[in-house]
């Protein structure tokens, strides 16, 4: 065996910027580090407390009792070739970039191979510190609604799995695909483990596996790959049991990842399709959202082949068609003579990928788990606002093919292609050049109406939700953009005022309507941007960041471009209206309904609480005439790699 | 009596929508500020923002309910859903109980006093950067 070989173990190799690697340069270099970090405001609130300053290690004797005397096992075993790098190479081979984890004893052997195993260690993947793994899972899910390709999170045993099983619901229901990596260590504490250790989750995942060996191990790596990008996409899980990770893997080689294979309409269908477009005078794509980047890019290929005008529904989700695409909007004349659905509803003929619900009866067969209460209830497309009742009323019009429209288009294309004659090409052309036209007027006559309805209440203060929303615009139009918080509680403004062109433009809601998910979501967007060049925009509720804001820590140690900013309506805002009314109809008064709504007395400091997770911040902003130029501080910051947050108090909606 | 009701409420929304029409907008007999305070502790707000635009504008929407104070008073009393006199919405009743006379009388009076405040256009660079901007910009894939 060479040494030079991808799979073999590393040397361990002291970093040549860490002279001494020993607790005591370990606490000189921090020392040192503080007092160079006092010069900034963000510093000085990192300085070590005198409590902090005289913090010893502490002893043996308290960590046993601190851990309920349990220790992780210790064995003396020494592995040339662990199995664990062997599962590293799989998900480098399969292009997974980020691995989201928080810390577990279960997975140390996978982690261990991410920090050390290949060249450069750490790097594809690269191994991201999750402060909880709620928002493990809940990057996995904002990475992969902006790129359309999964990521990874681990999952620390039966705990790591419960800790993260309302992120994994939410990604369920948006059918967003992940894998799931749930560590498994039989010999370590009973609780953490169980025999079938994705039970807890299984009506709410897509697929999973439990292998038995290294070889199975690596198989089902790849097949959790390809069941979780191959529509219905969703979770898949796979538990690796510890004994795997550690084995010794001796001669065996990692066999190449072979992608999945996605099919689309056949040729006939296809070429009916094509016949339909190409003899129609006027015709339409009904588009939704596509599973990548790719089927965006079909469906732009395939509007402008044939001259037809689109409708999007990039400002509801990702992977939509891009807003101010010249044919994106009603067209020069709506009394279209044949309509292609694509990923949508309602049209002569719709291709349309099936529901991640209809394998929920499946999979559910023991009835445990939440499994489908409505048996009418379809799922909303990923990343979409979920209105499961008029998503089913449209499923019902029109004929529907359940089929892949990202995989059909292509072929699609294929027979339009034989089709069009230069004559055609020239009306085709024409008709493109009256889409144009009437699109660009409809945009802007719906942008005029909407900036006359954002202005109310434009000075005053608190800020109103919609003045938030068009402060942002001007300074991030010109950037390569993502918003990757929900939006309907802070109004969606961005739906009318905002270009949304890009697949990752908007990232939709949380899925199931859970909170707590912005956060983490926003930062698994970033996590993709950041090699990208790309700016993330969060626009946060305050209810929601106080689930799980260790993504805020997350954010600053990775350094990834993400502008926070706070819709601070200092309540749960929806329940107060709610409580409301209800008191209302019992005929009790209004007066009561802050009780366990509102966050006063205190309020929070949200700009307190990003600083001390090492994040500059700055607010609260209460007065709308100071938020444009705070907001220029962020985007700047964000852009020089640093992340920011603004807290801004708004009106309540 | 129901029907009698829905006659008198008939006949108030008559009132109420010809009153709003011609801009005669009844007298201010409450206190405004003692309205404000009332208006936030009753959590009016949530809906109608703290100044009356919010998710339910209160601000020059024309409403035939703010006609005068008396309307406003039979729009507040008459929404019980458990025998919906006004058409159900998602707005609370308040019968007298809650909020009695007086009241009703301030919280009018305050929003009544409450500012309009929609800029032009042109004087806010902001809504007319984002104008010009999107008049100017051509997609770029």
């Amino acid at each position: 065996m060479s040494n030079d070989h991808p799979d073999q173990p590393k040397t361990p190799v002291v970093p040549e910027t860490v002279p001494n690697a020993g607790r005591r340069g370990f606490l000189k270099g921090a020392a040192t580090g503080a007092a160079a970090l006092a010069v900034s405001p963000v510093a000085k609130a990192q300085q070590p407390s005198s409590y902090q300053a005289s913090f010893t290690a502490p002893s043996y004797q308290q960590i046993q009792r601190d851990t309920g005397l349990v220790e992780p096992p210790t064995e003396d075993r020494s592995v040339v070739r662990p199995g664990s790098d062997l599962m590293v190479q799989a998900l480098k081979d399969m292009g997974i970039e980020f691995v989201a984890s928080n810390n577990g004893s279960s997975f140390e052997g996978i982690q261990e191979s991410i920090a050390n195993y290949g060249t450069p260690p750490n790097h594809m993947p690269e191994y991201i510190t999750a402060l909880h793994e709620e928002s493990s899972v809940d990057m996995a899910n904002g990475y992969a609604k902006a790129e359309g390709k999964p990521m990874a999170a681990m999952l620390h045993g039966t705990l790591g799995i419960q800790h993260a099983s309302m992120a994994i619901f939410q990604a369920y229901n948006t059918g967003t695909p992940m894998i799931l990596i749930v560590g498994r260590d039989e010999g370590f504490i009973q609780a953490h483990t169980a025999n079938d250790m994705v039970g807890m989750i299984r009506s709410f995942t897509k697929w999973d596996s439990h292998p038995k060996t290294l070889p199975g191990c690596i198989d089902a790596l790849h097949e959790a790959y390809r069941q979780a990008v191959t529509p219905p996409t969703g979770p898949t899980v796979i538990v690796i049991d510890m004994e795997l990770q550690k084995e010794e893997a001796r001669d065996f080689q990692v066999p190449p990842f072979r992608p999945a294979k996605i099919g689309g309409v056949d040729n006939a269908t296809a070429r009916d399709i094509a016949r339909a477009l190409f003899n129609a005078n006027n015709p339409r794509l009904k588009t939704g959202m596509f599973r990548t980047p790719d089927g965006v890019q079909a469906a732009v290929q395939l509007a402008e082949l044939i001259g037809a005008s689109a409708s999007t529904t990039a400002m509801g989700g990702p992977m939509g068609f891009p807003q101010r695409h010249p044919l994106c909007g009603p067209g020069a004349d709506t009394s279209y003579d044949y309509e292609l659905g694509l990923e949508s509803g309602s049209a002569n003929i719709s291709l349309r990928r099936p529901g991640i619900t209809s394998l929920t009866a499946e999979r559910d067969v023991m009835g445990i788990g939440f499994g489908s209460l409505r048996a009418d209830y379809v799922a909303a497309p990923p990343g979409s606002e979920p209105t499961p009742g008029s998503q089913n009323q449209q499923q019902n019009r029109g004929t529907v093919l359940t089929v892949d429209a990202e995989a059909s288009i292509p072929l699609i294309i294929a027979e339009l292609s034989k089709l069009v004659t230069p004559a055609k090409q020239a009306e085709i052309e024409r008709r493109n050049a009256r889409h144009a036209s009437a699109n660009r007027e409809d945009f802007l006559t719906n942008l005029r109406a909407a900036v006359e309805e954002k202005k109310k209440g434009w000075d005053l203060s608190p800020v109103s939700t919609a003045r938030l929303y068009a402060e942002l615009w001007p300074l991030i139009m010109n950037e390569d953009w993502c918003l990757a918080s929900p939006s309907n509680f802070s109004g969606a403004h961005h739906r009318e005022l905002w270009e949304h062109n890009k697949p990752y433009s908007f990232l939709g809601g949380q899925g199931a309507g859970g909170m707590g998910y912005g956060l983490g979501a926003s930062t698994g967007a970033a996590l993709a941007a950041r090699g990208r060049g790309r700016f993330v925009v969060n626009v946060q509720c305050d209810g929601d960041l106080n689930y799980a804001p260790g993504a805020l820590w997350t954010a600053c140690h990775h350094d990834l471009p993400m502008l926070s900013v706070m819709h601070n309506n200092r309540a749960w805002h929806q329940e107060f209206m709610f409580i409301q009314y209800l008191a209302g109809v019992r005929g009790r008064g209004t007066d009561r309904g802050h009780i366990g709504t509102v966050l006063r007395d205190p309020f929070i400091d949200y700009a307190k609480m990003a600083q001390s997770y090492g994040m500059q911040s700055e607010g609260p902003i209460e007065d709308p005439n100071l938020l444009a130029a705070a907001l220029e501080r962020g985007v700047e910051s964000v852009k020089n790699g640093k992340p920011y947050l603004i807290d801004v108090i708004t009106q309540p909606r | 009596m129901r029907t009698q009701l829905i006659r008198c409420i008939a006949l108030l929304l008559g009132v109420a929508a010809t009153a709003a029409n011609a801009q005669q907008l009844g007298p201010v007999d409450g206190d405004a500020i003692a309205g404000a305070q009332l208006y936030y502790d009753h959590g009016c707000y949530a809906c109608h923002g703290f100044s009356g635009y919010g998710r339910k504008d209160l601000n020059n929407t024309g409403s035939p309910w703010l006609a005068n104070e008396e309307i406003f008073r039979a729009f507040l009393r008459f929404r019980n859903d458990v025998a919906p006199l006004l058409p159900a919405t998602d707005m609370p009743n308040y019968p007298a109980n809650a909020l009695n006379d007086a009241m009703v009388s301030d919280i009018y009076a305050y929003v009544r006093s409450m500012p309009d405040n929609r800029p032009e256009t042109a004087d806010v660079p902001t809504l007319r950067t984002i104008l010009e901007a999107a008049e100017q910009r051509q997609y770029k894939p």
